[in-house]
């Protein structure tokens, strides 16, 4: 699989619909905590609704922590073996995200699995807070950002068949170079 | 009729004076009868008003208050993140509710409780934590004086875990300011009627909790189905995408158009400046982030950052209509940047934006008017617009200083201490009115007056139906109207969602009776849910009568009949007596309730179970 699940945190407000949606689909129950995604919100400072979720890393923390190889990398997606995993929760500690969860009603980890490719969370997510996007395009919207925001933006407006419009572009200062 | 799911059939009751907690089963028949939220609330309040022979101080240890979320507060289906505060009102003295949104209800129901109730009086000031099944109560007299904000955060780190829900008072609650509010995830409140003054005056700062129960549904895949149904609905809607930019600020540029906006404590209800405070300005030059309620595709709130001038650095969640009119136009403030200051400040000092915002406007003009001298106001002049006045009179109100000791009792006080204020304040039974202006509808003045918890919109909003119908709207259909919002709109508080898919966006209220079926298994039609949602108003009415409440009270404030708004589509309208007074008899007769407005005796019948 060459997509990955991306967070823009910037567009999430915080709902937890993909909390909900993700426990309904894996555990069929309504309840926010079964989610292998979680909304973390701090306020007033700094402003963050962050939804956590597992980054599918190629190489994962948590399947090197793991004493019975019980996680694995495979096809794009960190798999956990049911049957070799002992509930040690050594992989809920080492996640550099924090984005394996526990459950009391339930022994395993709670993991993204990518829904098998189609994540419940991103179809469901009001504000497009959540995206499936090839691998390749991973960081464009980051870079196009990062880049406006680091130049001089100035801004021409002109007429075009009677109608007005707005020209953006960057204008690095000779002072600054 | 039989209820297979949707409750934990628990109800928690805590006792602050004996230091307890107990859990109690509820019956099958309570649950079918009362649904939950407000109509568990209003049940509760009504059983305890009798065993106290009816007299109640809402500021006393045995005033009991409610709290309580709905069957469907947290499951998958569009804003199902409500929770309704109920008791006896600080501010009217009778019945009195409002709900926040959030997140609180929902950790409260995975507590596996359905209904909270608390009565009695801690000796000192502290913390109820309900931890999944554990209930304990943790003296925190390090949190006085705190705001709503810092004593989140406080909590928090006490416990040792962000991952918790907390509904906290500010100073405003601990003062016992009769409007104070209960904050819950930093900016949603339960802000009308006064619900933070209560928990101060039981020396409770705040309510925590933390629960990780499966949220019972007996048909999940029906319930997603329906559920699905309805977010493709909203998200389709042509409004949609406005309602998740501006939220309910989109209202201010409606409200100005036509008419309604209240304006210099409703002198007028246009205000020429309104571009400077609509949602308009708010999207291109404040707001940096949405904020949404539990499971709610609509986001309507709007995080706020100050970004230059003298209040920079001020973040904020909000304002909303009411807020951004009650606290902008209504005192003649047109910098958005100092309302959302206001906001901010009523958010950490717990104090509702509504009765706030009317407070300090009759406050203004009664100094305008000389009912107020300079020494009323300690010597220190307020007029229209005046950011740095108005800042320090609701800092005043909310630590009782000077004037703010008066003021923070509310209408009735203020009335009490100068009866000419009566013809300046706008409240209907001790409550003050909120942003619509009634002047230009009659239904809607219908609806302040016959409001179970005073000159609230929350029982029904019929401004904008009778602005379009206009004079061909008859009696009949401005009484049905106002009924049957006041038969909806509460039975929204009573299943614990939001209203707003409804009003705002046209989602069909069938929709809730089958999310209502799919819950709980009990197959029962909108009409029967209507049904029951009217007992409770029968209630609710029951309730404010035996607290003296008649035909007497269903009034309007002094202004609706004698002062027209100076400006705008509605200049020189006013509220005939005769032509309300005609109206009220019809809503009694159609409601059943006597000319006095009095509900007959086999009313009380149904309710002593």
């Amino acid at each position: 699989m060459s997509k990955k699940l991306t967070v823009i945190p910037e567009q999430c407000s915080g709902c937890r619909i993909c909390e909900l949606v993700c426990a309904i689909k894996h555990f069929g129950v309504n309840n926010p905590k079964k989610a292998a995604i979680r909304v973390l919100t701090t306020y007033p400072q700094p402003v963050v609704r962050m939804p956590i979720v597992c980054s599918q890393c190629k190489v994962p923390a948590c399947a090197q922590i793991c004493p019975t190889d019980s996680l694995r990398w495979i096809d794009g997606v960190v798999q956990l073996d049911e049957e070799d995993c002992t509930s040690c929760y050594k992989c809920v500690e080492a996640c550099p995200f924090g984005a394996i969860y526990i459950h009391p009603d339930y022994d395993l980890p709670i993991k993204c699995d990518m829904c098998g490719g189609d994540p419940e969370c991103v179809k469901k997510c009001p504000k497009g807070a959540l995206r499936l996007i090839p691998e390749a395009a991973l960081g464009e919207s980051r870079r196009l950002n990062n880049v406006l925001s680091y130049t001089q933006m100035k801004e021409i407006e002109f007429y075009e068949k009677g109608e007005k419009k707005v020209i953006r572009y960057a204008e690095v200062g000779k002072e600054e170079l | 009729m039989s209820i297979k799911s949707g409750y934990f059939k628990q109800h928690l009751h805590v006792d602050l004076t004996k230091g307890t907690a107990e859990r109690r089963p509820i019956a099958d028949a309570f649950i079918e009868k009362y649904i939950g939220g407000r109509g568990f609330g209003a049940k509760l309040v009504w059983d305890n008003l009798k065993n106290h022979d009816f007299k109640i101080d809402p500021l006393g240890p045995e005033n009991l208050l409610v709290v309580a979320p709905g069957p469907l507060t947290g499951v998958y289906l569009p804003s199902s993140g409500k929770n309704s505060f109920v008791a006896i009102s600080p501010a009217t003295g009778l019945y009195g509710d409002s709900s926040m949104g959030g997140g609180f209800g929902i950790e409260l129901r995975q507590t596996g409780t359905d209904v909270l109730s608390v009565t009695g009086k801690a000796p000192e000031l502290s913390v109820l934590f309900i931890d999944n099944g554990e209930t304990t109560i943790i003296p925190m007299p390090e949190l006085k004086g705190k705001s709503c904000l810092e004593a989140e955060g406080m909590i928090k780190e006490r416990l040792g875990t962000h991952a918790v829900h907390v509904a906290t008072i500010g100073i405003g609650g601990e003062n016992t300011v009769r409007f104070a509010c209960v904050n819950t995830d930093w900016s949603r409140n339960a802000g009308r009627a006064g619900m933070g003054a209560i928990m101060g005056a039981k020396n409770l700062k705040a309510i925590v909790v933390r629960g990780h129960k499966d949220l019972p549904v007996y048909d999940v895949a029906g319930l997603v189905a329906e559920a699905e149904q309805a977010f493709k609905y909203m998200e389709e809607h042509k409004y949609f995408k406005l309602w998740q930019q501006e939220g309910l600020m989109n209202v201010i540029d409606y409200a100005n158009e036509k008419g309604i906006l209240p304006t210099y404590n409703f002198k007028d209800s246009v205000f020429a400046r309104h571009d400077q405070i609509n949602g308009t300005t708010m999207v291109n030059r404040y707001k940096i982030g949405d904020s949404a309620c539990f499971s709610c595709p609509m986001c309507c709130g709007n995080i706020c950052l100050v970004k230059s001038g003298k209040y920079t650095g001020t973040v904020v969640e909000g304002p909303e209509y009411e807020t951004c009119a009650m606290l902008g136009p209504n005192l003649g403030i047109d910098n958005f940047a100092a309302i959302l200051s206001a906001t901010r400040l009523c958010d950490e000092l717990g104090i509702d934006t509504i009765s706030t915002g009317s407070i300090v406007g009759a406050t203004i003009e009664g100094y305008e008017k000389g009912i107020l001298s300079l020494s009323d106001l300690d010597g220190k002049e307020i007029a229209w617009g005046e950011e740095d006045a108005i800042l320090e009179l609701i800092q005043k109100i909310a630590h009782r200083q000077g004037i703010g000791d008066i003021l923070a009792d509310g209408s009735y006080r203020i009335i009490e201490n100068w009866p000419e204020m009566d013809k300046i304040i706008l409240q209907v039974k001790g409550l003050e009115q909120s942003a619509y202006d009634s002047r230009a509808s009659i239904s809607m003045g219908l609806a302040y007056a016959t409001s179970d918890i005073g000159a609230h919109h929350t029982r029904a909003w019929t401004i904008a139906e009778e602005m379009e119908e206009g004079q061909n709207w008859t009696n009949d259909e401005k009484v049905d109207t106002v009924i049957y919002h006041q038969k909806l709109r509460p039975l929204f508080d009573m299943l614990g969602v939001c209203r707003l898919p409804w009003i705002e966006l046209g989602l069909s209220e069938q929709h809730y009776a089958n999310f209502y079926k799919y819950v709980t298994g009990n197959e029962t039609s909108l009409e029967e849910l209507l049904g029951l949602s009217n007992d409770i108003y029968d209630l609710t009415r029951l309730i404010n009568a035996r607290l003296g409440v008649s035909r007497k009270d269903d009034t309007l404030p002094y202004k609706v009949w004698a002062n027209p708004p100076l400006t705008g589509p509605n200049a020189g309208k006013v509220i005939g007596r005769e032509d309300f007074q005609k109206l009220l008899s019809l809503y009694y007769q159609k409601r059943g309730w006597d000319e006095n407005g009095i509900p007959p005796a086999e009313v009380e019948k149904k309710f002593s179970d």
